[in-house]
């Protein structure tokens, strides 16, 4: 059996934060918190982990900004972006930028799961 | 006293006033801060205990009743209700009920001072988002208080409770501004369902004198855009005196769309009101009917600046529009040139012919845009 | 007989002191009072909703740029993602002699468009527009020099939007600020033409990546005293003003202005060292003359992040532009001085800028010589004189620690260590530094060589900062 999976969770919302860490750590995942953006570029130059949930409005950079900072130093992490902003223009720059999936907030917990739980399994 | 004496006494009260203010900073910066820690953590521990009952519904931690009157609970159930979407949003409404949050919040509601805490329950109340608080909402929307009234209506809007839309819309002549746009926006919320009791208020109340509350429900119904309001907000047209009322429904029309809007709105390319001819350019590039684009073209040639750089940009997004303008590129008139080049700049078309000529594929039409744009500018 | 005149002047100049710090205090109460008010509806108002709401009118981000190669693109990137649902940047290069424009064309893939520029309000030659080509909605106006308040027109004039937040190349911008400042607009759409800032010094501050992660307070003595001096003004008077609905000054570094109305008095006045207290004052008078309903407000919570001087040489020069800055307007608005038709601003808040921000250092200058000669022959007794004095100094502090009192409410300096820093400040900036900037100010009244205007201040750019605070 591998080890457990690595994922990082980056919200500046403690809501969000505690109800992923909560669901995911009962799935068995190992599970790091980031509460911003510039935390979560940092984080994430570590290269061990095998996905992020990033939101988009954090302070400090923002989501697609450390997907791109994360590009840009060659890294490939999976990210799975959350926004509660109804943004075109967000939307079309994160998928552009090659973010693998883009959840609207507020989410629901079981759609959230099983998108995970793909994204890992590939 | 003599002088000397009184001035005294003044340094004296002067530096006594001075101590007290430090030790306010002193104390406001230790005591007050440790409160907010101390409440942080709470709601922490509250967000752990909670999450673990939405992700698994069947694990029970206890949670003491008297949780009803902290509000580090109250902060974390509003919280979470905001980040989650799905049944979990049961679980949580169970909780409220269980806790009786709602009744107190309401109670705090009710109370007649302090303001700050009638302030943060009507909002509680809103961000919680039960049915059974929407009958004090509704109460409340006749609040001294503006604020308190707009969170009212938002809490309303939020739980699309339905029986208060008329409430709210009764509101509108009455309100500033301010308050008026966050209602406008709570009636959006309702989408479709406002519709119709929209365009009664507007039926009774246009030209009665102050028309500020039926263009803002124009603008409600625009946003809302929804098609079955196109046909009678149409008819109106005809009837409405005041031209502020004639421009916010062609410029709703032009959110709203439908087969029946576009003819009306080509002949409003013709009327005498500048205003009117330069909304009814933007709303036909909002409906984007090729129906319009050879009207739109002579439009081109208009006197007035926002007509002609409405009926550009509108081309630029119709379909077929983008060749009448590279086509306007060698009108005759300067002005339609002008605002056909500013068009197919701003739409990306400048951009795409760019990266065309720079990959070898530049058709005609791009070179002769972009040799028309670098030609040295006329400088006033 | 002079012995008396002496010693009441003396005496005279103390109580003007008292009188201005008393004035000042009252300014901290209001303020108090205004603030507590907009404290709790930014908390509950929800400012976040005005985001995806309609009713949000577009706004014209209006940078002039002159020399700013080193920074521009960072700070215009760093301004494209300000939350706010439609805007445009516009960037005028006031003629910079470095590679600015490059730059630009280059990071924002700019497009030379043909497009003709409208002088609403009079310019130098402007040589040419371009437009970006990427996803950020970027105009860059390429002109000759002609100074900031030039720069600042010509940007206005190819702004599309109703309303122009014109501001400076180097500030960092909160993630809420136009958001806070617009809901000012939005509340009373008519009457409101402009909208004020909240100004904090970012020396000292850790700034990662472009963002500001956490405000600390400076080390060195120089920007600290500053970062006292602005929070006085921007969280102790400025809402007072804004509250007695007559706000002199709304800064240049972030004030949001409507269109028509800057259009319709003349745009900014080139070549003025204040011009943004000009345009504010000439907005009052055109607004009072004509009889026309208008409202200038200050938004508390609109915060940016600019650096200032961080040397008294560089501190200096800029004091001095502040104050002919200043002398030009008190000239240029001495008839509504006490004037009652001009209402509260006449009679109250350009009334006191005349009297205590122009004549203050004056007045204290005399004091320095009058009050040790008036003592030395004799007139003043030494008891009446230091008590006296720490009436002045008393009441002073007082002041600063009211407004210290209400930059509690918005917890930038988190620590007790940094506001235990301030305080102190507060107590020893009386021993030099305050007369320092006294004797600029006397300096720029007695003139001669003019300090070129704008653009002097020596700029670490703003990565470098928080390296050394």
């Amino acid at each position: 059996m591998s080890q457990a999976r690595k994922v990082l969770v980056a919200d500046d919302s403690e809501a969000v934060t505690t109800l992923l860490v909560t669901a995911l750590e009962m799935a068995g995942y190992e599970v790091t918190i980031a509460k911003n953006g510039n935390e979560a570029y940092e984080m994430g130059k570590t290269g061990e982990f095998d996905l992020a949930l990033l939101d988009h409005l954090m302070p400090g950079l923002l989501g697609i900004e450390v997907i791109a900072k994360w590009q840009a130093d060659g890294l490939e992490i999976p990210v799975i972006m959350l926004s509660g902003v109804d943004d075109e223009r967000t939307i079309v720059d994160s998928l552009d930028l090659g973010a693998v999936d883009f959840v609207r907030k507020p989410f629901r917990l079981p759609e959230l799961m099983a998108r995970i739980r793909q994204r890992l399994r590939d | 006293m003599n002088g000397t004496q009184i001035a005294l006494l003044a340094v004296g009260i002067v530096f006594v006033v001075d101590v007290v203010l430090l030790f306010g900073l002193i104390t406001l910066k230790t005591v007050h801060r440790r409160r907010m820690e101390r409440h942080d953590r709470r709601r922490s521990a509250y967000l752990g205990v909670l999450s673990r009952r939405m992700a698994f519904p069947l694990h029970t931690d206890y949670i003491d009743p008297k949780v009803v009157s902290d509000g580090a609970f109250l902060d974390a159930v509003i919280d979470l209700r905001n980040t989650m979407a799905g049944p979990e949003i049961e679980t949580l409404a169970g909780i409220i009920d269980r806790y009786g949050l709602v009744k107190r919040q309401a109670a705090h509601l009710r109370s007649r001072f302090p303001l700050g805490r009638r302030l943060r329950a009507a909002v509680s109340l809103a961000e919680m988002g039960d049915e059974s608080s929407a009958p004090v909402l509704i109460e409340y929307l006749n609040d001294r208080e503006p604020e308190i009234r707009i969170q009212c209506a938002r809490g309303l809007g939020r739980m699309q409770h339905t029986p208060a839309i008329d409430a709210i819309i009764d509101r509108f002549g009455e309100e500033s501004p301010w308050v008026r746009s966050r209602f406008a926006d709570t009636l959006v919320g309702f989408g479709a369902g406002a519709v119709w009791s929209l365009l009664a208020y507007i039926r009774v109340n246009h030209d009665h004198g102050e028309n500020e509350g039926v263009i803002e429900a124009i603008r409600v119904l625009g946003t809302i855009g929804e098609r079955d309001i196109g046909p009678p907000l149409s008819e109106l047209l005809s009837v409405f005196q005041d031209p502020e009322l004639k421009i916010a429904t062609i410029d709703a029309l032009g959110y709203i769309g439908g087969p029946l809007a576009v003819t009306p709105l080509i002949g409003f390319l013709d009327a005498d009101d500048w205003r009117l001819r330069a909304k009814a350019a933007h709303s036909l590039g909002e409906i984007g009917d090729p129906l319009a684009n050879p009207s739109l073209r002579t439009s081109l040639e208009d006197d007035n600046w926002w007509v002609r750089r409405n009926s550009a940009a509108a081309l630029a997004g119709i379909s077929g529009g983008v060749e009448l303008l590279h086509e306007a590129l060698h009108a005759g008139d300067m002005f339609a040139r002008d605002a056909a080049a500013e068009a197919l700049a701003d739409c990306g078309e400048l951009g795409k012919a760019r990266e065309r000529q720079e990959r070898g594929q530049a058709t005609v039409a791009d070179l002769q845009l972009l040799s028309f744009m670098t030609e040295d500018v006329l400088v006033p | 007989m002079i012995l008396d005149v002496l010693r009441w002047i003396g005496y005279g100049i103390i109580s003007y002191f008292v009188l201005m710090q008393v004035y000042l205090i009252f300014l901290g109460l209001l303020s108090a009072v205004a603030m507590r008010r907009t404290h709790h509806l930014n908390r509950f108002g929800r400012v976040a909703d005005m985001l995806s709401s309609q009713t949000s009118p577009p706004v014209s981000i209006v940078i002039p740029a002159y020399n700013e190669a080193v920074g521009i693109i960072e700070s215009v990137r760093s301004m494209s993602i300000v939350g706010y649902p439609r805007f445009e940047i516009v960037v005028t290069n006031d003629g910079s002699t470095d590679d600015t424009l490059q730059r630009l064309i280059e990071g924002f893939k700019l497009e030379r468009v043909r497009i003709p520029y409208r002088p609403d309000i009079p310019t130098v030659p402007v040589r040419a527009i371009y437009r970006g080509r990427g996803s950020v909605d970027i105009t860059v106006i390429d002109k000759e020099n002609g100074g900031r308040a030039d720069a600042l027109n010509a940007g206005i004039n190819a702004a599309r939007y109703p309303y122009a937040l014109c501001t400076d190349a180097d500030v960092i911008l909160d993630a809420k600020c136009l958001v806070s400042a617009m809901r000012r607009v939005v509340e009373d759409r008519q009457r409101t033409i402009a909208v004020g800032g909240n100004i904090r010094p970012l020396n000292g501050s850790t700034v990662h990546l472009g963002h500001l992660i956490r405000s600390e307070v400076p080390k060195r003595l120089v920007p600290r005293m500053q970062v006292l001096e602005y929070v006085r003004t921007f969280l102790a008077s400025r809402p007072a003003w804004s509250r007695m609905d007559a706000l002199p000054l709304v800064s240049g570094a972030f004030g949001i202005w409507k269109r028509s109305a800057v259009i319709a008095v003349g745009g900014f006045t080139s070549g003025h060292m204040g011009e943004d207290m000009d345009l504010t004052m000439r907005l009052h008078r055109h607004h009072i003359d004509n009889k026309i309903p208008y409202r200038i407000v200050y938004e508390p919570s609109a915060v940016i992040w600019t650096e200032v001087p961080d040397t008294l040489r560089v501190l200096k020069r800029q004091r001095i532009r502040w104050h002919r800055g200043l002398m030009t307007a008190v000239h240029d608005f001495m008839p509504m001085t006490f004037n009652p038709k001009y209402g509260k601003v006449g009679m109250v808040t350009w009334a006191a800028m005349f009297l205590f921000e122009f004549l203050a250092p004056i007045i204290e200058f005399a004091g320095w010589f009058l009050i040790p000669i008036a003592y030395l022959l004799g007139a003043l007794n030494i008891t009446n004189l230091l008590v006296m004095l720490g009436l002045a100094l008393g009441v002073g502090l007082m002041s600063s620690l009211l407004a210290l009192l209400l930059d509690e409410s918005f917890g930038y300096f988190n620590g007790p260590a940094d506001t235990a820093r301030l305080v102190v400040m507060a107590f020893i900036e009386n021993l030099g530094l305050r007369q320092l900037t006294v004797a600029w100010r006397i300096r720029a009244v007695i003139g001669g060589k003019s300090t070129r205007a704008w653009g002097n201040m020596e700029r670490k750019g703003v990565a470098n900062l928080g390296l050394d605070g």
